[in-house]
């Protein structure tokens, strides 16, 4: 092996710890708690100012959160249609151009891998917008297929925009159009801004993309505009309870990703996480399909479930008991709700719990009260999903306030 | 000095004195012999030079099992293991791949080097942390003789057919092949740059006389992997002090139960009479009796040279000849006026902190292979150097650095027969500063002194046949039950009351300490005795 | 007309699956894009117009229950020498012969590796004798034993367990094992070594101190592991396989290329010629590689970790073929000619072959090439005219990818070394060369379609063989998608000339469509 002698490139090492979003500048001011939180590598705020406060700013106002770290993929393509049908279990094909689906993927067991919003600008050109990282697994789906697959995680900023005065922030900002815009319909603004009518709160709501570089502009575009409509930044502690009002699942907390779980057990099908609806075996072969049709045949294992819990004590990580004895499952995500005054929780059971057994169940809660822990048995009773929904989310032409 | 005791252990290595602790706490009456000045075989820490000490041996730790660092309390004897956090292999281009076990950093750097390999290398995070979670049980446990099939083999086999039945029709599936593959082709399923390949790979060769493409190496990558430090599974650490730090614990554990050590005690000979051991005799023609004698030398030494040829079958002296003990590598530290240089690192680059290495392909690092084949130390040797110094204040003067280089591949006979005494071990020493001379310019400059072992030195000085660092290939046909003699990996021998508690019995090489831990199991076993210990006291 | 089954390819194991389905009353249907069957093991022009064994040339794992189940005797199958003797060519002119475990030199004079070669041998035959019984049907699931497996599997282990303690423990140690310690464990280096350890590499990407190579070893010396010359070279063996197909009604058609395969409602219900013929059947074996199969079929019916685990068999072919047409008989001092029209193998030590490993491995030329070398128109004079003779050269480790990359210079190269090596035991070698034909592994892949030109459609060792073969979760011959089978070389229990995966495949698809009828 002849013997090359290497010369000083004067590398920089790669960022070590969290890095910041492209609306760092703006937001960090806002932090009166300096109360951050990892988040798929950047530094993302837990909250600004008081949970309440931003809690009740996304039922009554509008409110922004940073969605940046988001990981996005843009595939085209001859066969992109053909691979995104080959990657989702629903079917793309059906999707009009210029609407947002909402997605789970499978493996080869038909357990899901991630669930996330497929964009379809054209039959030719899809974004793919998720929690974990797919870089390496779509380059596997498409394998064999025509198709460029772009990681844009980096380049693409996002910025989520919820809240009932939601519409009436982005009408002062200049953005015509918005007001023709169905839930899940997708607009450019300005050549390279993209709006979407998405979000998880279950009420009015968009979600702003921009090229990263663009960002701040962006901010500075909407955030007078909302100084009249409640404006403020919200961090993720808010969010998630009105995520859980609205009935989503957050993967890593409601199920397992099958990529990442160690123990081969954890995985769920779609079934299990309540969207068979989403599952077209009429489209055709895609990823998980002939374990999802022997799945759908055997009958789901677990099922996830809404449940209310009387009193008002927070039922996170409890178990569920049947007859305050048997061991039905355990809850994935809980909050008292301020909007809906109940104490909600989402738990998984095992079958036949949650489908047959719906009654005599029963949230094992601990809490702390003074130094001292208490346990109680609270009665559990299953309650449909979504908690919360507000007749103003699906409302086209939106309303104001 | 009395000379009958109950116990006797041949060699203060970590096993050795790992078994001798346990049997002492039971309540024995046990005397360790060592042939060197000082204890410890090859987890030692030696003040070379004024003001330096080497972990002149094995230099880094992982693999000792929590399980008997907690039951001998060996923190409360001195140890104390840091965890280094990163890596680096330096690439021939003046460009590094760095290994951060921050996540985020290390998906950052990845792709620095292939997008893809970013999510690839959690698949392939997942997939050896699930093989480690398969192992790690087994550990601990002595191997089932599937021929002789004792009620205590066939409980064994079905707990390991349990085991490897849950893991589930396609996890049996990458089970096997995993543990049958070439971790160069390992590697080849998940990642597509060849410099983050080659950082991993390292773990697939060290010590084994096998190349990166070689079947088997996969499970070698794995033997790295499955410690931990603090339940990180894979992370590797420094001993303060040094690695003889853990001899040390491990004495002071010992002692504390009544334990006796005597070093510059050579053993000549195991006493046999009728097929039953009765105690040994020294190189000075001391006798010791005891009824139990336990081991520590690696089984060619143990069977070969110190037991009379008479009292054993021929059959079972030719397994032991041909347990293949290969040297393959060999060590240099280094006592360094200050810090190198590394023309790839960026200024106080955290990785400098971790393992280093300058071999950035596949193919470089099978080259090296070759060369060891055919006799010759590789001509662009792989090495894992560490500057521990970074982290562990005590090794120099404030301001000066140690570091110690783990080299592969180095033969332990020479083609041609040529002698490791006098030029070739000079010119062994110069092909690796050389090596990291074109990395590091300025670094020849910096050596204060260095100590250049050969496979031959380490067998001469350490007593591991072949300078050996596991006491035994790590390959299938040397693992399990076959580890080191089919029909002997019980920790026994045919003769009674001599046991083997060294590396070369199961679960392997590394400071592990858990054959020395089975190996006092099954003596107490035998002794129908408890040790009040969760993982010895079992009597199997 | 809609067939039952569809067989891809006419090579020997495409046409012992389509053998034993026709004879269970099944409309077969078997596509060759060649011109004459057999593929790899095929009949082809040398040089000059001179026909014979182009790639395989010697018939060694075909066992009898497979020749009377196929009925090849019946229909033709014939040899111009069985249980030819190898004689390892020593460059000291003392070769050495080879015949079953006995072990001599080729004067006559007793060797003194003899009682340590048959030592050795034996276990190895004893051994796999053992394995034999694991190659007659699918390789053990891993997804729930049934009770008939489970009872075999456990006759297996008392089986290993009743050749006695000594041997049941060396089986266990060894079987993972590398060729070269388990060899020289027992004998010096030297070309007797070479000799057995050639049967444990031939064809493979691997070098003798690979660990899994005394696995291979074991799989050459099923049955004994005999090598025989048929008459009418390979072609001729391949022409009794045909005969046969035929005879029991299957249909073969020569010149029928596969342009995709049908896919409807997630099964394969036929395929589509180059030529546009639409051919419908209820199933297809495919006798081709896993990939390629695959690609027919299109990727998108496949999930995409099958995909990957398709994509990443290893293929590497890493034996070439040299053919030599010669003017006249090579003559080789010491040897008789009975010796001379035997199995010559110039493999001089296990140190030399991992040596020439070491080259292929880095993509360059063999130096000192490790060669098996028949002269069948010695056996069998009706291949040749004028006494003229051809001289079929196994040429292992040859890359498949060269690092100068192959055009007809480095070909030449290749043959020259052949010569030259040839040429240390027949000085007049060259000079009888007349014509000569360079086959490397990209022509063979280019040839047969074999991936990488590799022997066994794959990698043989031990990560790719038995539940691992060709790939885990396909390794009992369905394919993921609905009647769609695969029963070539990728298959267990693996490559050479012995129609087991062709029959195990047949078998596998009998069973399963005979349920879903039922179903």
């Amino acid at each position: 092996m002849t013997v090359i002698k290497p010369t000083r490139t004067d590398a920089k090492a790669v960022a070590r710890g969290l890095i910041a979003s492209p609306f760092d500048a703006r937001l960090r001011p806002f932090s009166l708690y300096q109360d951050w939180m990892p988040w798929a590598g950047y530094v993302s705020p837990r909250r600004y100012d008081t949970v309440e406060t931003e809690y009740f700013a996304i039922r009554n106002q509008a409110t922004l959160f940073d969605v940046s770290p988001m990981h996005k993929y843009r595939i085209t393509g001859p066969d992109a249609t053909q691979v995104m049908n080959r990657l989702v279990t629903r079917d793309v094909a059906k999707m009009r151009d210029m609407r947002v689906g909402y997605s789970l993927w499978c493996d080869e067991d038909g357990h899901v891998i991630d669930d996330g919003t497929v964009f379809r600008f054209s039959p030719t050109d899809y974004r793919l917008c998720c929690q974990e990282p797919q870089y390496s697994w779509l380059h596997d789906i498409a394998w064999g297929f025509d198709v460029t697959i772009e990681d844009e995680s980096h380049g693409i900023a996002g910025v989520s925009l919820q809240g009932p005065t939601s519409f009436a922030v982005l009408e002062r900002a200049g953005f015509a159009g918005v007001e023709a815009m169905k839930p899940f319909d997708m607009m450019h603004a300005d050549g390279d801004t993209l709006i979407s009518r998405t979000g998880f709160t279950g009420d009015l709501g968009y979600e702003i993309w921009c090229p990263a570089e663009k960002a701040e502009t962006l901010f500075d575009r909407l955030w007078p505009a909302g100084s009249d409509f409640g404006l403020r930044p919200i961090g993720f502690d808010a969010l998630n309870m009105t995520r859980i009002e609205a009935g989503f699942i957050a993967p890593g907390v409601d199920f397992q990703s099958s990529h990442h779980a160690l123990r081969p057990t954890r995985g769920r099908t779609p079934f299990e996480l309540g969207f068979g609806r989403l599952v077209a075996f009429d489209k055709g072969h895609f990823n998980g399909r002939r374990a999802l049709l022997e799945a759908q045949k055997r009958g789901p294992r677990y099922v996830l479930v809404g449940l209310d819990i009387e009193g008002h004590k927070p039922a996170d990580g409890a178990f569920i008991y049947h007859r305050k004895k048997k061991e039905a499952g355990h809850v994935t995500s809980a909050l008292w709700s301020p909007t809906c005054k109940r104490n909600l929780a989402v738990a998984e059971l095992k079958v036949p719990f949650g489908t047959d057994i719906l009654s005599d169940l029963w949230a094992e809660i601990y809490h702390h009260k003074e130094g001292k822990w208490e346990r109680v048995m609270a009665r559990a009773t299953v309650a449909e999903r979504p908690f919360f929904k507000h007749a103003r989310r699906g409302a086209t032409p939106p309303g104001r306030y | 000095m009395a000379n009958r005791y109950d116990a006797i252990v041949v060699g203060a290595g970590h096993n050795g004195l790992t078994a001798a602790s346990y049997l002492a706490r039971s309540g024995l009456k046990v005397l360790v012999v060592e042939r060197n000045d000082y204890i410890g075989g090859a987890a030692v820490s030696r003040e070379l030079h004024p003001g330096w000490t080497y972990s002149n041996c094995s230099y880094v730790c992982s693999l000792l099992r929590p399980e008997v660092q907690r039951e001998l309390d060996l923190p409360r004897h001195g140890l104390q293991v840091i965890p280094y956090e990163s890596g680096a292999t330096f690439m021939r281009n003046g460009d590094y791949f760095a290994y951060y076990s921050d996540h985020d950093a290390l998906r950052r750097e990845i792709a620095r080097h292939s997008k893809k390999d970013v999510d690839a290398y959690d698949r392939y995070s997942r997939f050896v942390t699930r093989q480690c979670r398969f192992i790690k049980p087994l550990l601990m446990r002595t191997p089932p003789d599937p021929v002789r099939l004792k009620p205590r083999d066939i409980q064994e086999m079905l707990y390991l057919a349990r085991r490897f039945h849950d893991l589930g029709p396609r996890e049996m599936a990458d089970t096997l092949r995993f543990w049958t593959m070439s971790v160069g082709e390992f590697l080849d399923d998940f990642f597509e740059s060849d410099v983050i390949k080659a950082h991993i790979a390292g773990s697939g060769i060290i010590g084994t006389g096998l190349g990166v493409y070689s079947p088997g190496t996969a499970y070698v990558l794995l033997h790295h992997y499955m410690g931990e430090v603090d339940g990180s599974i894979g992370a590797w650490g420094f001993t303060r002090g040094g690695m003889g730090g853990v001899s040390a614990a491990l004495a002071s554990a010992f002692r504390e139960a009544g334990g006796e050590i005597r070093t510059g005690s050579a053993i000549e000979k195991f006493l046999v009479n009728g097929g039953r051991v009765t105690g040994v005799v020294l190189e000075n023609g001391d006798e010791i009796t005891a009824p139990t004698v336990v081991s520590n030398m690696d089984v060619r030494r143990t069977f070969l040279k110190h037991v009379d040829s008479d009292d054993l079958s021929d059959d079972f002296k030719k397994a032991v000849r041909r347990f293949k003990i290969r040297g393959s590598s060999g060590k240099i530290n280094v006592a360094l006026d200050g810090a190198p240089d590394f023309i790839a690192a960026p200024k106080n680059a955290a990785f400098l902190k971790g393992d280093l290495h300058a071999s950035d392909s596949l193919e470089e690092l099978d080259r090296a292979y070759d060369d060891w084949k055919a006799g010759r130390w590789s001509q662009e040797p792989y090495f894992d150097m560490l500057i521990p110094t970074y982290i562990d204040p005590t090794m120099a003067p404030p301001g000066k650095h140690m570091m110690t280089l783990f080299v592969q591949y180095a033969p332990y006979e020479l083609a041609g027969g040529e002698s490791w005494d006098g030029p070739n071990r000079e010119a062994f020493a110069d092909t690796v500063i050389d090596k990291i001379e074109r990395h590091a310019p300025g670094f020849r400059d910096l050596i204060v002194h260095k100590e250049v072992r050969t496979p031959w030195d380490i067998e001469r000085e350490v007593g591991l046949t072949e300078g050996n660092i596991f006491q035994g290939e790590l390959t299938f046909d040397q693992l399990l039950f076959n580890r080191p003699v089919p029909g002997y990996a019980d920790y026994r021998s045919p003769i009674k009351g001599l046991y083997v508690c060294g590396s070369s019995s199961h679960p392997g090489g590394g400071v592990m300490a858990a054959p020395g831990a089975n190996a006092a199991r099954e003596i107490l076993g035998d002794l129908g005795r408890q040790s009040g210990s969760n993982s010895v006291g079992r009597a199997a | 007309m809609r067939y039952d089954s569809i067989v891809i390819g006419a090579g020997h194991n495409g046409l012992a699956a389509a053998i034993l389905l026709a004879k269970q009353g099944k409309s077969v249907l078997v596509l060759e894009k060649n011109a004459v069957p057999g593929g790899m093991a095929a009949n082809g022009e040398i040089a000059d117009g001179i026909q014979g064994p182009q790639l395989a040339h010697l018939m060694g794992g075909l066992g009898k229950s497979e020749i009377d189940a196929l009925d090849l005797k019946r229909h033709g199958l014939t040899f111009a020498a069985q249980s030819v003797p190898t004689i390892a060519l020593d460059e000291s002119g003392r070769h050495v012969v080879l015949q079953g475990s006995e072990a001599s030199f080729a004067d006559g004079g007793a060797h003194p590796d003899a009682a340590a070669f048959k030592t050795l041998r034996d276990r190895m035959v004893r051994f796999a004798d053992k394995l034999a019984t694991l190659t007659q049907r699918p390789p053990p699931r891993l997804d729930g034993i049934d009770l008939r497996e489970a009872a075999s599997l456990a006759g297996l282990a008392f089986g290993i367990r009743g050749m006695g303690k000594t041997d049941a423990r060396e089986f266990m140690r060894v079987l993972l094992s590398n060729a070269y310690d388990a060899i020289l464990d027992e004998i010096d280096d030297g070309v007797v070594a070479g000799a057995l350890g050639l049967d444990a590499v031939m064809g493979g990407h691997i070098g003798p101190r690979s660990p899994g190579t005394v696995l291979t070893l074991m799989y050459r010396s099923i049955g004994g592991g005999a090598r025989h010359i048929p008459a009418g070279g390979m072609g001729g063996a391949m022409r009794a396989f045909e005969a046969s197909a035929q005879a029991a009604g299957a249909e073969i058609r020569y010149g029928a290329g596969v342009h995709t395969m049908i896919v409807e409602d997630d099964r394969v219900a036929g395929v589509l010629l180059t030529d546009g013929t639409e051919i419908r059947s209820a199933s297809v074996l495919s006798s081709l590689d896993p990939r390629s199969t695959m690609m027919l079929a299109g990727p998108a019916h496949f999930d995409a970790e099958m995909v990957r685990r398709i994509r990443k068999i290893r293929a590497k072919g890493c034996t070439a073929k040299v053919n030599l047409v010669l003017n006249d008989a090579p003559r080789i001092e010491g040897l008789t000619a009975g010796q001379m029209a035997g199995r010559l193998l110039v493999a001089p030590s296990l140190n030399r072959m991992e040596l020439a490993f070491n080259r292929a491995k880095y993509g360059e030329l063999p130096e000192d090439p490790i060669l098996e070398v028949t002269i069948p128109s010695l056996a069998d004079p009706a291949l040749t005219t004028d006494g003229k003779h051809i001289l079929s050269a196994v040429v292992q480790y040859t890359p498949y990818e060269l690092k100068d990359g192959w055009s007809d210079k480095t070909r030449a190269a290749l043959a020259n070394a052949v010569i030259t090596a040839l040429a240390r035991y027949d000085s007049g070698m060259a000079g009888r060369v007349t014509a000569q034909q360079v086959l490397t592994p990209m022509d063979i892949e280019t040839l047969t379609g074999a991936p990488g030109g590799h022997w066994h459609h794959g990698e043989m060792i031990a990560d790719q063989m038995l539940m691992l073969r060709p790939a885990p979760g396909i390794d009992r011959y369905a394919l993921p998608l609905g009647g769609l089978y695969l029963c070539g070389a990728s298959c267990h229990p693996g490559g050479d000339v012995t129609a087991l995966p062709g029959c195990n495949a047949a078998r596998v698809v009998l069973a399963q469509e005979t349920r879903r009828a039922a179903a």
